[in-house]
């Protein structure tokens, strides 16, 4: 089937399987190997991108349900060489260590925050990032780089 | 020295910027022309017979190229999977070490073996085929529990009782005698829960071979790469060691699942020569959990003579050690050189034996694991330190005291082969009990109680050897390597620097830690050093990383290398200045001489060794670029004291961790920030074995827990904050002072989690995991 | 794993045990049954398509009657494969009781999972194979009540 896809600002016609996840499309169709797949049930979280503005699992959404849609990836949160806050509060607070869960840890953070009604506490985010799993770093870090880049954003 | 980027500065990370940006480049993510997929057809039974494999209805799948099964492979001349260290029995026999072909030929004996594999154009061919392989099993009883395994049906031919080995160390008389004269005896039947690794990136493997230069390339998530290439050369017979390149890119955690030479990246890049074309493939959850080597899995009993006042006797440990279906690459080691040797503890215990019965079952093969021994002897010895102090009606914490191996004793050699070199246990314990408000701990659980909460303390005072190892000590004891490490400094020709090392990061931030070391040595600015790492084909063969060995052994590498380039340095400059080298000097980057008023910068030194105007080239090489191979005198002994405090809602069981205060010695720090996180990351694991996670079997040998539905895995809101400080006694025997930081969060803090929650429940055990449900039951059962 | 139960059905035992005798009526009765066909004596052979959790797979299998005491007890040995899903076997004793209400059957199954079922599907099989059971048991009794 054909999808159309607008990735990180530019438009894609893709012809794929009718069972193609997004994750492959963007893996291996369209070769943005920044978003992960950890798992085949859907909490390992490192396949987070962010669709028509909100955060997915890409290995949960068929390459079909996203047709039309705006897709977001970690490759696509800089603008540039200005690296997005939360990118900018990772690094700086130590929240990765390893870095495979890191583009969805981020990607999912940045939707918590940008949904989040009044500013988070740790406990929210703490609460928020459920769906990502981190082995690397106890979380520890990634709570504060959260917090971090809350008042940044 | 640069403050900002120099040793003992909280350096941001280098490797950072390409993770952060999508721009890592991990197995998975590497493609190459021509690559085709595949798929493991595994056992679906934990001990069966393969009478027949049928792959005809496999190969007839749209897009499948070939179908192989063990026999292939055997045919083939493709060896077993070996198991690296041979351990001697009590009665003075080797272990038994039962064949272990990488694909399986005549039986399976775990759920997940593979048996057969599927190459095809693409992975969901692949998959197709082989759901369509079909193979006739005769199914046979299985053996799953660790307690009961010696007296179950026989697995393996050459194993009776299902024992590879039963080992000892101590001093057995001593330690009888010990109790003998000894006031009070506690005594603790404890288990070790068998925990899965779980790196969040599943293993891969991506083969092919190159004909025209017969050499065979594989990338893999290997910790070791050198190590891989070796053991696939030399005892798997995949192709001629020179032949064979292996590059670890990438690596998504290891935690020690990802040393181990596997079936799968054995198959694959062996398979790649006879399609003809490249072989990727990738891990789905479930394989990972059915297949990655697993971890712990220990019963054991311990007991602890003391005397009245408190002063501890001796030590006996039996424990029962379950490897799994087959002896894993390192796997012999784990119970007994990581474990038997660390009874001790942080104590001057005199007399100490520890027994070891290694037993196989029908289940996954357990290995080394985050800590790989030293949790499960920090268990043993903790919980029964805590609970003889209970029983004493002594404060734990004084009982430590009195039996800490005092700062004057070092070095201190243990009744369990070890020599610790240097530490001051009281030093961190006091400074743990500051951080956790430890004395106004009666108020915090007055509220609890008022809240109808449970509140509860536990300590535990960890002591790890770790930066393995002395090649010659553990290749008396068994070892079938080496374990130094290799460096290699290569100065360019502008000055910039670009290290080799055998060490290889998988999250440990390498590029960053070894770079502050180099620059910080050669007074160069932290960008212009580049560190290389996790390529057979760029870098000396090297030990890998593992066993928190890196900065310890690695490192001290590549300080040595360093050694060698400011001495080379130091005999150009010295005919540039016109004088003999003892007469230069080397310090913030510059070489000087008393006789000179114009030093001359690294840069300058660095462009004189490659454009050779002013030295003699007969006495003098030119070029800068020197290696060192570093085998360490010793263990390194970091020691911390954890501290927890929890509250159980005993309604519902559940339990809250309130504090964690972790204070570490890890001797000097380079990267203070790097080795926080490392100890955050070891105490995650720590408490996601005391509280959560649990590999479980049933009975007919099934993996109950074999995804993320069922295996608990520790999510932010499960886990606290971490205080975290540290105390210095840097090592004596490494140049750097260094002292291994990866494992120590992972070793110490069960036992304190585990203490505190039977203090709360007033109860001698609970097993771990701690689940809401078991310490419901636990409440329930004493009420 | 092991199960047990027991259902009234408003019908005698006589009724009962000719009913579950008939292929056509054990297939209408089974959820999923794609194919039923007696191939001897007292042997089934059937084709299942289950969905359990994340599992979903047909399974084809056999049915065997043994120790049949009719019209009160006989006892089943199952087995079924699953392709890469799995595989299942089992041994289910069924009693058959005359009550004022018709028969009480009772049964005791004893099984085995393996496979993809018993690795990501073990936690939602037993409360899978009771709505088996029950939808099973609505739809036979059905058959009598008009």
């Amino acid at each position: 089937m054909k999808v159309d896809l607008t990735v990180n600002g530019s438009q894609h016609t893709v012809d794929v399987a009718d069972n193609a996840l997004l994750s492959d499309v963007l893996r291996e169709t369209l070769g943005l190997t920044g978003t992960h797949v950890g798992c085949d049930t859907s909490q390992c979280g490192a396949c987070t991108v962010h669709l028509d503005g909100r955060s997915v699992k890409a290995c949960t959404v068929l390459a079909g349900q996203a047709d039309g849609g705006d897709v977001t990836t970690i490759e696509g949160i800089a603008n540039g060489d200005d690296l997005h806050p939360m990118q900018v509060a990772f690094r700086a607070n130590h929240a990765l260590q390893c870095g495979f869960c890191t583009p969805g840890m981020i990607m999912s953070a940045i939707d918590l925050v940008q949904t989040a009604d009044s500013p988070l506490s740790a406990e929210e985010v703490r609460e928020g990032l459920e769906g990502n799993f981190c082995r690397c770093t106890g979380y520890h870090n990634i709570v504060k780089a959260v917090l971090d880049a809350q008042a940044n954003m | 020295m640069n403050a900002e980027t120099g040793i003992g500065a909280s350096v941001l990370r280098k490797e950072d910027a390409r993770f952060i940006t999508g721009k890592g480049q991990y197995t998975d993510d590497i493609s190459v022309f021509g690559q085709t997929h595949c798929v493991f057809v595994r056992s679906p039974h934990a001990r069966a017979k393969i009478n027949s494999i049928n792959t005809d209805a496999a190969m007839a799948v749209d897009g499948v190229i070939r179908v192989f099964t063990g026999g292939e492979l055997v045919e083939d001349g493709i060896g077993d999977l070996p198991c690296g260290w041979v351990v001697t029995s009590k009665d003075g026999t080797p272990m038994v070490a039962p064949p272990h072909p990488p694909i399986a030929t005549s039986v399976v004996n775990y759920v997940g073996e593979p048996y057969a594999f599927v190459v095809a154009e693409t992975l969901q061919a692949a998959r197709d085929g082989a759901e369509a392989v079909e193979a006739d099993f005769e199914i046979l009883e299985a053996v799953v529990d660790t307690a009961t395994a010696s007296s179950s049906t026989q697995i393996h031919e050459n194993a009776p009782s299902n024992q590879a080995y039963d080992w000892e160390l101590g001093d057995k008389e001593a330690t009888d005698a010990a109790f003998a004269a000894a006031d009070h005896v506690t005594t603790l039947d404890i288990t070790n829960n068998r925990l899965i690794p779980n790196a969040i990136e599943p293993r891969a493997a991506l083969g092919s071979y190159d004909a025209a230069s017969s050499t065979y390339t594989l990338y893999t998530t290997s910790q070791n790469p050198h190590v891989e290439r070796v053991v696939l050369a030399l005892f798997v017979n995949v192709a001629p060691e020179a032949n064979l390149r292996v590059i670890s890119p990438d690596v998504g955690g290891g935690f020690g699942s990802k040393i181990f030479v596997y079936a799968e990246e054995t198959a694959v890049i062996w398979a790649s020569a006879k399609v003809g074309r490249p072989i990727k493939w990738r891990a789905d959850r479930t394989e990972s959990f059915l297949a990655d080597a697993h971890g712990r899995d220990h019963v054991t009993k311990a007991e602890l003579a003391l005397s009245s006042e408190g002063e501890m006797l001796g030590l006996r440990v039996k424990t029962i050690a379950n490897m799994g279906a087959y002896l894993s690459t390192f796997s012999s080691s784990v119970p007994t050189y990581l474990y038997g040797t660390l009874m001790a503890g942080q104590y001057k215990t005199p007399a100490i034996y520890v027994e070891t019965q290694a037993v196989f079952t029908n289940t996954a093969p357990v290995d080394a694991y985050r800590g790989a021994g030293r949790p499960e002897a920090t268990y043993v010895v903790e919980r029964i330190v805590e609970t003889a102090a209970r029983e004493l009606n002594m404060d734990p914490v004084e009982l430590r005291r009195k039996n800490f191996i005092p700062p004057d004793a070092f070095p201190y050699q243990t009744p369990v082969a070890l020599e610790y070199d240097t530490g001051n246990y009281a030093a961190s314990m006091g400074k743990a009990l500051e951080i956790a408000d430890h004395d106004s701990y009666a108020a915090r659980k007055a509220a609890s109680e008022g809240n109808g909460k449970l509140r509860g303390r536990g300590y535990s005072c960890y002591i790890e050897a770790c930066g393995i190892a002395p090649s010659q000590l553990v290749i008396s004891l068994g070892a079938g390597v080496g374990l130094f490490e290799s460096a290699e400094v290569r100065v360019d020709v502008s000055g910039s620097v670009t290290v080799m090392t055998g060490s290889h990061s998988h999250g440990q931030g390498h590029e960053t830690t070894f770079a502050q070391l180099v620059s910080d040595r050669l007074g160069i600015p932290f960008d212009s050093v580049n560190v290389i790492h996790g390529d057979t084909g760029r870098s000396d063969y090297g030990l890998g990383t593992y066993g928190s060995r890196s900065i310890a052994v690695g490192g001290s590498a590549i300080d040595r290398a360093l050694d060698k380039i400011i001495a080379k340095g130091k005999k150009i400059a010295a005919h540039m200045f016109e004088t003999t080298d003892d007469q230069v000097e080397f310090a913030e980057g510059q070489f000087s001489y008393a006789g000179s008023n114009e030093p001359k910068p690294f840069a300058e030194i660095a462009g004189a060794a490659y454009i050779p105007a002013v030295y003699p080239l007969d006495e003098l090489e030119p070029g800068l670029s020197e290696k060192a191979f570093y085998d360490p005198q010793n263990f390194t002994y970091p020691a911390g004291s954890y501290v927890c405090e929890v509250e159980i809602d005993p309604s519902t069981g559940v339990t809250e961790i309130q504090k964690f205060v972790a204070v570490d010695d890890f001797g000097n720090v380079i990267n203070p920030m790097i080795v926080e996180g490392q100890v955050h990351g070891g105490l995650a694991q720590g408490i996601g074995q005391a509280l959560l996670e649990h590999g479980i079997y049933d009975a007919d040998g099934n993996l109950s827990t074999g995804s993320y539905m069922d295996y608990a895995m520790p999510r932010a809101a499960d886990l606290p904050d971490f205080e975290v400080d540290m105390t210095s006694t840097p090592c004596t025997h490494n140049p750097l002072g260094v002292k291994g930081c990866g494992e120590a969060g992972a070793i110490g803090s069960p036992a304190a989690v585990m203490n505190a929650i039977t203090d709360a429940l007033g109860v001698k055990d609970v097993p771990m995991p701690a689940t809401p449900h078991t310490v419901w039951e636990t409440i329930q059962q004493g009420a | 794993m092991e199960e047990q139960g027991e259902f009234v059905i408003p019908a005698s035992p006589q009724d009962v045990w000719d009913a579950l005798q008939k292929p056509d009526i054990l297939k209408e009765c089974i959820d999923g049954c794609e194919e039923m066909t007696v191939t001897e004596e007292g042997i089934f052979a059937c084709v299942v398509a289950i969905k359990v959790g994340p599992v979903k797979a047909r399974f084809t299998g056999t049915v065997k009657m043994v120790e049949p005491k009719p019209p009160h007890s006989y006892v089943l040995e199952v087995s079924a494969r699953g392709g890469g899903a799995g595989f299942g076997s089992g041994r289910a004793e069924v009693n058959l009781q005359e009550v004022p209400e018709g028969t009480t059957l009772s049964y005791v199954v004893k099984g085995t999972i393996g496979g993809k079922l018993a690795q990501i599907g073990t936690r939602l099989f037993q409360s899978f194979s009771r709505k088996m059971t029950r939808t099973f048991f609505d739809r036979f009794s059905q058959r009598w009540v008009r």
